[in-house]
Formats: structure tokens, C-alpha cells, sequence
């Protein structure tokens, strides 16, 4: 019985102990309450972001925001990306009312939740500032569904091609330049190929699309998905030829094979020196220049053109406002700030992203002066978006799936795009 | 036994068993309401989800039988419930059997037993995540370096995770690595709950070692097992941590690795399918309620309860 | 201890140190590439001793922002509450469910069983929703609360239970003792190796929580240890010496609880084995 009674008395004052925290916790913390006002009367936004990378912009942000509107507090919530936690928190607190006042939005799952219901119609205030003006009609419509615009563009990403000095100097072959074709970039990895160390190729091709094929694929003149997402493009002759100069290259031993790049990525290769080249998006770029081993010894140039079309992928995040979130008012105007041009500046000059408004695009590359990232913004402005639709997650799982095979050799190209293209428009027809 | 007894309540129930039957259910009102308004309740919505076509945002329609319809014909479905079975039909005996031979080894009177404990409990009280991100690294095939000692050896290597014929052993692999620690140590603790007069009166009839491991161990044993065996059961088929951080997207071995509560996850959480995937975990869990009526009905021709 | 290695010793020893190997030596991979630079980790063939030992991922965890005392301490009220209810509340149930005879108890124990038996991420949204009327979103309780109640810890104490000799028992109902005074003073103490086994394994899984802290909690402050690392890793990493490293932090204090405790954990399990 002691035993019994000891255990049962430690139960108790655990429990007892929990429920006095949960007294301390629940008080201070309380969305709701909160929401209304502290004892100074500030009105109090959260602000959900998912990458630990560019807190310190964001809170930099904040921290310039509640300088000037003194009557605003702002708490940055972080909730990371990688296994979809964001997202899942997100559409949990969504429901019960306790999302995130302004958060961070991309364009993928931007039909789903408009849709949801619970993005702020952002039209009238959006069209009320300068923000119209100031960024690029695609980046700008990427959040526009409807005739209603639900986000502000905060930053974009393109694509550029990296390659590691040192590699080409052992080589003793020339370095790459902005004004490669895509021939001129089959013919230095084909020049490389033999001057590099043993198991070092030139390149590197996995089956990802917004940095590779999409670009090829676009620039050719072929399509993924029809204006009213009814079609995928995947029979197209175009489509296929944008995604086959990939695969020759790996059948020409320039790249790693499909095999091997679905175990160690682009970048790690890139970065463990196990390739010359590869392409990366800008949000790649303060990892580069923070590995110790490569920082030195790299460099980047615009992505090669294709058929003498310049072709890059842009993608980029925004800013959105809750529909139910209680301080509305107070929340779009802080939304609408992050589109200032204080605010991209301030985001801007980290180095981290590049912002999306068009004055403060420079600081991405001011930041990081030892390279020509200018590469990444010297076009974005004929830069292809994203496909997208309210099936684009499940969209790109299936085409990865069906491409890996065609990459691997395991069918041809034209047989893998058939079973895609059957199986794709099935899932757009439901 | 069990049986005579649990009918014995539609009589007329003395004061004793009035008694009892207060006291069980105050032994059992914690954790049956407890688990009635956090699992038992969800599930039963999970339920209604699964007749609905329910979006991200939990907004629902009815559709009645349409997401069984479509899971009925669901290739990947059928693909994943055999991926999955292979799963279980390898891990649960191998495991079975490592478990219980390390317990019976470490039960012995042998010198640094509890060091090897220790070191065989290790793996159990690591997460998952990252353990299956160490593994994924030493299956690599140019930089892991399970191929680098078979290639010091002479040998050639292999492309483990993304060959289709061997990425599903080395998820087993993992799998085992991480649960056969546990379940010795719960295998272990059953031995020693063992009556040490079994083993002594044995001695004296002159049982060997082997023979009383055989005659008292593993009868006695068998309730531990039982346990055991259903949890390896229950938790093979619903493998899901390593696979998902294991296994890309654009591995070749991708379709040949997918397990049924893979299929969940994505329909539930990528896809925003909710409805469709409360019918898939329907499934799962029909599937595993069958399987472990099935046990519950065969423990007694095996396990000695007493 | 001379003269008792005999060769079946020897023959047990090898077997044991060939698993020993395979079982430790993702340790040591994970913990010496915590210690080695991003491009040595990243290296053809791969080295196993780090080259150059360097500890700086370990300082990038440590300088971060994560209040690393609170969420500490965060990890071990949860765990420490989740195991003590536990044990109370299983232990519990799991002696009526194996040694008293009531209306509805097989179905009501399949009931508590099936829990076990759907994919546990289909708990997630409905415990989220439950915990915010509550009112209890961000906060301490909110990372245990659902894990209080255990399927699993029922389940395996009821099979320790049906283990033990009815005699026992019976004697005491003779002898007019209540279900409480019999659970408390006869049973209890003879399903300790259970009790151990069922502790240990909530400590592993309260401790290694990963999803749950995440959605339910939102401020550092009221995070656990493996949510709050996992925080630091962008979205396209390739820091493989700085994950092995979070890895390393986030195990390190239960190994090291284990070793300590290991004597009162196992050792404590075979001296409280029925000794007839």
C-alpha cells in the first residue's frame, strides 16, 4: 500500500503541478484575449514564417514596424517546413479561429486555401498602396484568383548555374559565362568530362522541375497545364524535348545518374565538390556561402539559354492576411507594410531572399558581392511561373514519380509522358 | 477459463461480484474516458470523415460510399497493402526472434550483462527521425559507408535505397534495429517475472539449461510474447517514420516502398483528401482488427495465461 | 571470476558483441559526423574518425535563439508527467482488465485496443481542436494532456498481470481483503518489471514527441527539445554535421539517464521477479 500511496501522491502532484502551470501558461497566452489588448492597450498580430534562416529579417521587420505604429506588437511564430508541420498548423488553427494574424503563403497551396476560405480579400487595400506598381505584374497576380488578390508578394526565387572554380582550373577548361546556350553547356560538361578527378562529373541532372525541366520545357515552347487546369501538356512533342536535353545528358555520362541523385541531391554533391556545375535557386545561396568548403571557389552565371530563349522558373512566397483573424484592420495594414519598400529593403539587404519589389531586388545581390547573383534578376522579369492548381501537390508527386522512371531508363521518355499524361488528366477530370 | 467467467455476469450477480464490478470500472475510468474523449471520439468522426469528401479546412460533403468505391479500385492501394504485408510478414518473426534470443542470452549469469543492456536498449530511446537520417546516409551508395566496407572488402557495393529489390529490407532493417532493443527488454522483464522455484525444481529433476529454457521459459513466457507479437504486429503495418524519411520522391524505389499509412499521410496531409483518407485508415485499421481478433482467438491453443 | 569463462561464455560474448556492433555503430556514425566540417561529411570514400574535429555545429545550435534551460526543462515535465499518470492510470486499468470479471470488459478492452490500431496522425487535428476549447493552446499541459492515456501501457500491464498466479489473489479474497487493498499491496508490487518496461518505453515516446509540440504549442518558450532543434533546419538543407548534431542533444540526456539509472531500471526488474 505505501507504494501504491507514493505513486498515487506523485500522480496527484504532477497533476497538480501541470494544472498550475497550465493556469500560468493559459493566462498569458490566450489568442483570444491577448488579441484584444495588453494593459498599454497595443494591439497585438502574430505572424507565422517557416524558415529559421530569415528570422532575423522578419523580426528586424517587426521591430521597424512597431517603431513607427507604436499601438502594434508583434510575435513571430515559427513552425518549420520540412514534414508539413507548417501547413498542418496552420489549416488546424485555421478551424478553430487562432491562425496566425499575417503569415507566409506560397503558391502552391494557394488555390486550396483560398478555396478554405480563410484568406482576407486583400483587393481594395492592395489597390489602395503602390504595390501594383512597384512588382512585377506575374509575381503580383501569382496570388490573384478571381479578380481578387489574397497575398502580397514578399520575395521570388529563380535559378542560376553554380560551378566550382577550383574543379575548372584542375581542369584547365574556361569557366561558364551568362551568355551560354544550352549546346554550349552540353559542350563544356563534354569538354570537362575527362579532365575531371575520378568519380567528379560535370553536371548534374535530377528529376526536379522548377530548376530544370520546367525551364527547358517552357522555353521550347511546351506546356504542363492548361489556362483552366482541365489538360496537362505532357504528349506534347515540345513538352518532351524540354525534358529529354536533360536525360541525354545523363545518358551521355555528364551527370550522375537518375539513381544517384535521388540519394544525395544537387547540392549536397555540389557542395561535397562531387560535381563542376549544377543549376540552384536563389534560396540556395546563403547555404553556398556559408559552407566552408566551397564558398571560396564558387561562382554562379544566368541559366544557359534554350533555342535562344531565355528561360528561367520563378516561384516566390506572400504575405497573407487570416480571414479570421480579430484584428483585421490592423493586420492588413502590416501586410501591406511588408510591401513597402522600408520593409523589402530591410529583408533585401540579409541577403537571404530576394525580395520581390522591384527597387529592393538589388540588395540580394549587394549582399553577397563575391558572386553574380545578379544572374538570378537579370531576366526574373520574363521568368515562367509555376503550373498551378488546387491539385498541383499531388500534380508533381505524380509526374516525379512517372519522370524518374524515364530517367532511369526504365522506359522511354514518350511512354513515361503517356502514362503521366493518362494518369494526370484522370486527377484533374475528378 | 476467461470465457466461463466473463459469461458469468448475465446471472444473477452476487454482492462480491457487485463489488468487483464497482471497483473495475473505477480501476478502468481514467484511462477508458480519457482515451473516449481523445482517440475513441476522433475516431469515430474518422468515421463519418470517411463516407464525406472532406477538404483541408474539414468542410464536408456526403458522398456515402464513393471514397470506398474508389479505394476498392485504387491500384497504389492494393500495391501498398502488399508492400506493407511483406513488411510484416519479415519484421514480426525476425524480430520475434532476435528479441527473445538476446532476452534469453542476457538472462543468463554472464559477466557485463548490463552493459549490454544498456548498449542493446540504445537504438529505443532515439527518435526515429533521426535515426532513419544516419541509416538513409550509411545505405548511400557513393558516400555511405556500408558500401565502402563492403568495397574494402573486395566486394562491389549497391545502390540499397534506390534499387526496388532491396529498399524495402533495408527500411526492415532500420525498423528492426529500432524496436528489437525494446522488446527484449520487455521480454527480459517477463523472464524475470519467472518464479525462480520453476527453475530450481527443474534443476534438481536435472533439466539442462536448454531444456528448462524450452520446458519453463518460454510457456511461461509466452503471455510476454503474445504482447509482443501483437504490438510488432499492430506497429508493422503501420510503418510509416522511416519510409517517409528515407524515401524521396523521385527514388526509383519509390512505388515499391509505400506503405499504406504512406498513402494516408500524403492523402491526409499533401493532398488535403481527408475523406478519402479516413477511408483509407479504415482499412488500416479493419486489416489490423482482423488480424488481431484472429490472434486473440488463436492465443489459446499457445499462450499460458497462469 | 577466474576459471568461470568457460568456451559457451566465450560463444555467448562473441554473438553479443557482433549485435553490439551493428546496434552502436550508428551511434558513433551520428555523433562523429556531428564533429566533422560539412564537406568532410559529405566526402568519397567516407571517413569514419572526423578528420578535423570541429564543434561548430554544435556551437550554431547553441548560440541560436532556443531557450535551451526552459525547453529542457519543458522535455522533462512532460515526460515526467506523462510516465507517473501513466503508471497510475495503466496499471490500474490493466488489473481490472486481466483480473476482474464485469459487464461489457471484453468489449470495452477491444475498444481501448482499436485505438492502437489506426495510424496515429488521424488523432492529430481532433486532439488540437479539443486542447483550444480547452483553452489550453501553448501551453505546458497541452504537450501531454492527450498522452496521459495510454492503449499501450493498459494493454502490456494487463498481459503482466495475467501472467501472475491466480493463487495469490484468491487467497487474499478469501481472506475478505477489497480490490483496492489487493491491487495496491499484492499485485502492484509484483508487476514492477511491467511497470519498468511500460516507463520506459513512455519516456522514449514523450521525449522523442515530435508533430504534436509543434501544432499544439507555438511559443520557444513552451516547446520540447526534438520540435525546438528541428526548428533550425531550413527548408533546403544540407547540413548534415548540424542535423546529426540536434540529433546528438536530443538523445544525449535520456542515454545518459539510461546508464545511470540502469541498475534501478533493470536490475530493479529482476529483484522484484517472484521469488515463490
Amino acid at each position: 500500500m505505501k507504494n501504491m500511496k507514493k505513486i498515487a501522491a506523485l500522480g496527484m502532484t504532477a497533476i497538480l503541478g501541470a494544472s498550475l502551470l497550465a493556469g500560468c501558461g493559459g493566462s498569458s497566452s490566450e489568442g483570444g484575449d491577448s488579441a484584444k489588448g495588453d494593459s498599454k492597450g497595443k494591439t497585438e498580430l502574430t505572424f507565422g514564417i517557416w524558415d529559421e534562416n530569415q528570422r532575423p529579417a522578419m523580426e528586424a521587420m517587426a521591430e521597424a514596424y512597431e517603431k513607427a505604429n507604436e499601438d502594434v506588437s508583434i510575435s513571430i511564430q515559427l513552425t518549420p517546413y520540412k514534414g508539413g508541420e507548417y501547413w498542418t498548423k496552420l489549416e488546424a488553427a485555421a478551424g478553430g479561429g487562432t491562425a496566425p494574424d499575417v503569415f507566409w503563403l506560397n503558391v502552391l497551396h494557394l488555390d486550396a486555401y483560398v478555396e478554405g476560405g480563410i484568406l482576407d480579400d486583400m483587393t481594395e487595400v492592395i489597390g489602395a498602396s503602390d504595390i501594383n506598381d512597384s512588382f512585377a505584374e506575374t509575381l503580383v497576380n501569382n496570388y490573384v484568383r478571381d479578380g481578387k488578390n489574397y497575398a502580397v508578394p514578399k520575395d521570388f526565387d529563380t535559378n542560376a548555374l553554380w560551378y566550382n572554380k577550383d574543379l575548372f582550373d584542375q581542369a584547365g577548361v574556361a569557366y561558364p559565362t551568362d551568355d551560354m546556350t544550352y549546346d554550349d553547356l552540353v559542350a563544356l560538361c563534354t569538354e570537362l568530362k575527362d579532365k575531371l578527378p575520378e568519380g567528379v562529373y560535370p553536371f548534374a541532372c535530377p528529376v526536379d522541375f522548377q530548376t530544370w525541366y520546367y525551364q527547358t520545357v517552357y522555353a521550347n515552347g511546351g506546356w504542363i497545364l492548361n489556362e483552366d487546369a482541365t489538360e496537362t501538356g505532357y504528349g506534347e512533342a515540345a513538352t518532351q524535348e524540354g525534358i529529354q536535353c536533360w536525360i541525354d545528358m545523363i545518358n551521355a555520362e555528364l551527370s550522375p545518374s537518375a539513381t544517384t541523385l535521388a540519394e544525395t541531391g544537387s547540392d549536397a554533391m555540389f557542395e561535397g565538390e562531387q560535381i563542376a556545375m549544377t543549376l540552384a535557386g536563389s534560396y540556395m545561396v546563403p547555404e553556398y556561402a556559408s559552407n566552408e568548403t566551397i564558398k571560396d571557389k564558387i561562382d554562379c552565371v544566368e541559366v544557359p539559354t534554350f533555342n535562344g530563349v531565355e528561360d528561367n522558373c520563378i516561384n516566390g512566397l506572400g504575405y497573407a492576411v487570416y480571414e479570421g483573424s480579430k484584428n483585421k484592420e490592423a493586420a492588413e495594414a502590416f501586410a501591406i507594410w511588408l510591401g513597402s519598400e522600408e520593409a523589402q529593403k530591410i529583408q533585401g539587404e540579409t541577403g537571404v531572399v530576394i525580395s520581390a519589389r522591384e527597387d529592393a531586388q538589388q540588395y540580394f545581390a549587394k549582399a553577397n558581392e563575391q558572386y553574380n547573383l545578379a544572374a538570378y534578376t537579370n531576366h526574373s522579369a520574363e521568368a515562367y511561373p509555376l503550373p498551378v492548381c488546387n491539385k498541383a501537390a499531388e500534380l508533381y508527386d505524380m509526374e516525379a514519380t512517372w519522370l524518374t522512371k524515364a530517367y532511369t531508363g526504365e522506359m522511354s521518355l514518350a511512354d513515361a509522358c503517356a502514362g503521366l499524361k493518362e494518369e494526370a488528366d484522370a486527377l484533374l477530370a475528378k | 477459463m476467461a470465457q466461463v467467467k466473463a459469461k458469468m455476469p448475465r446471472k444473477k450477480a452476487s454482492p462480491r461480484q457487485k463489488k468487483d464490478w464497482i471497483a473495475a470500472y473505477i480501476f478502468i475510468a481514467p484511462v477508458t474516458l480519457g482515451l473516449l474523449v481523445f482517440y475513441i471520439w476522433p475516431f469515430i468522426q474518422n468515421i463519418w470523415f470517411s463516407f464525406n469528401d472532406v477538404n483541408k479546412f474539414n468542410m464536408s460533403t456526403f458522398v456515402g460510399l464513393e471514397n470506398y468505391k474508389e479505394l476498392m479500385g485504387d491500384k497504389e492501394v492494393w500495391r501498398a497493402l502488399g508492400t506493407t504485408l511483406k513488411y510484416v510478414i519479415v519484421t514480426v518473426p525476425v524480430g520475434i526472434f532476435l528479441s527473445t534470443f538476446l532476452a534469453a542470452l542476457l538472462n543468463a549469469k554472464i559477466r557485463g550483462k548490463s552493459i549490454y543492456r544498456t548498449l542493446y536498449f540504445l537504438p529505443s530511446v532515439t527518435m526515429s527521425a533521426a535515426v532513419a537520417m544516419v541509416w538513409k546516409w550509411m545505405y548511400n551508395e557513393k558516400m555511405g559507408i556500408l558500401n565502402s566496407a563492403i568495397k574494402s572488402m573486395g566486394g562491389t557495393g549497391h545502390n540499397w535505397l534506390t534499387d526496388s529489390h532491396t529498399a524495402l529490407y533495408m527500411i526492415m532493417v532500420v525498423g528492426l534495429w529500432m524496436t528489437v532493443g525494446y522488446n527484449m527488454i520487455i521480454l527480459l522483464a517477463g523472464m524475470q517475472g519467472i518464479s525462480k522455484t520453476y527453475y530450481e525444481a527443474a534443476a534438481i529433476d536435472g533439466a539442462g539449461a536448454v531444456t528448462q529454457f524450452f520446458k519453463i521459459t518460454v510457456p511461461m513466457l509466452t503471455p510476454t510474447v503474445f504482447f509482443v507479437m501483437i504490438t510488432s504486429i499492430i506497429s508493422g503495418f503501420q510503418v510509416f517514420d522511416t519510409v517517409y524519411m528515407m524515401i524521396g520522391k523521385t527514388n526509383p524505389a519509390y512505388e515499391s516502398t509505400q506503405t499504406v499509412v504512406m498513402l494516408f499521410y500524403r492523402a491526409a496531409f499533401d493532398y488535403g483528401y481527408k475523406g478519402y483518407a479516413a477511408a483509407i485508415s479504415i482499412l488500416i485499421f479493419a486489416i489490423i482488427m482482423f488480424v488481431t481478433v484472429l490472434q486473440m482467438i488463436g492465443q489459446k491453443k499457445w499462450v499460458n495465461y497462469d | 571470476m577466474k576459471g568461470k569463462f568457460s568456451t559457451k561464455h566465450l560463444i555467448v560474448h562473441l554473438i553479443l558483441l557482433a549485435g553490439v556492433a551493428v546496434v552502436v555503430f550508428p551511434f558513433l556514425w551520428m555523433i562523429f559526423t556531428s564533429f566533422k566540417t560539412t564537406g568532410e561529411a559529405m566526402k568519397i570514400p567516407p571517413t569514419v574518425f572526423p578528420e578535423k574535429f570541429v564543434t561548430d555545429a554544435y556551437k550554431t545550435i547553441v548560440t541560436s535563439a532556443i531557450p535551451f534551460g526552459k525547453v529542457y526543462a519543458n522535455t522533462i515535465i512532460s515526460t515526467v508527467v506523462t510516465t507517473l499518470v501513466q503508471i497510475v492510470f495503466c496499471s490500474m486499468a490493466g488489473y481490472a482488465f486481466a483480473r476482474i470479471e464485469f459487464p461489457f470488459k471484453n468489449a470495452i478492452f477491444v475498444l481501448v485496443l482499436s485505438v492502437l490500431m489506426v495510424p496515429g496522425q488521424i488523432f492529430l487535428l481532433p486532439q488540437y481542436q479539443i486542447v483550444q476549447k480547452l483553452g489550453l493552446l501553448d501551453t505546458i499541459p497541452a504537450l501531454f494532456l492527450p498522452n496521459l492515456f495510454s492503449a499501450f501501457g493498459t494493454f502490456l500491464l494487463r498481459q503482466f498481470f495475467m501472467s501472475l498466479p491466480k493463487e495469490l489473489e484468491e487467497a487474499a479474497i478469501v481472506d475478505g481483503c477489497g480490490r483496492f487493498r489487493i491491487f495496491g499491496q499484492i499485485m502492484l508490487p509484483l508487476v514492477k518489471p511491467g511497470i519498468v518496461a511500460m516507463s520506459i518505453f513512455t519516456i522514449k515516446f514523450a521525449w522523442n514527441d515530435f508533430m504534436w509540440p509543434l501544432i499544439v504549442n507555438t511559443s520557444m518558450e513552451k516547446m520540447t527539445l526534438g520540435p525546438a532543434l528541428s526548428t533550425l533546419q531550413g527548408q533546403y538543407t544540407t547540413e548534415y554535421p548540424m542535423q546529426m548534431a540536434g540529433a546528438v542533444l536530443a538523445v544525449l540526456p535520456l542515454v545518459v539517464m539510461f546508464f545511470l539509472f540502469q541498475k534501478q531500471f533493470i536490475e530493479g526488474v529482476a529483484q522484484s521477479g517472484i521469488k515463490g
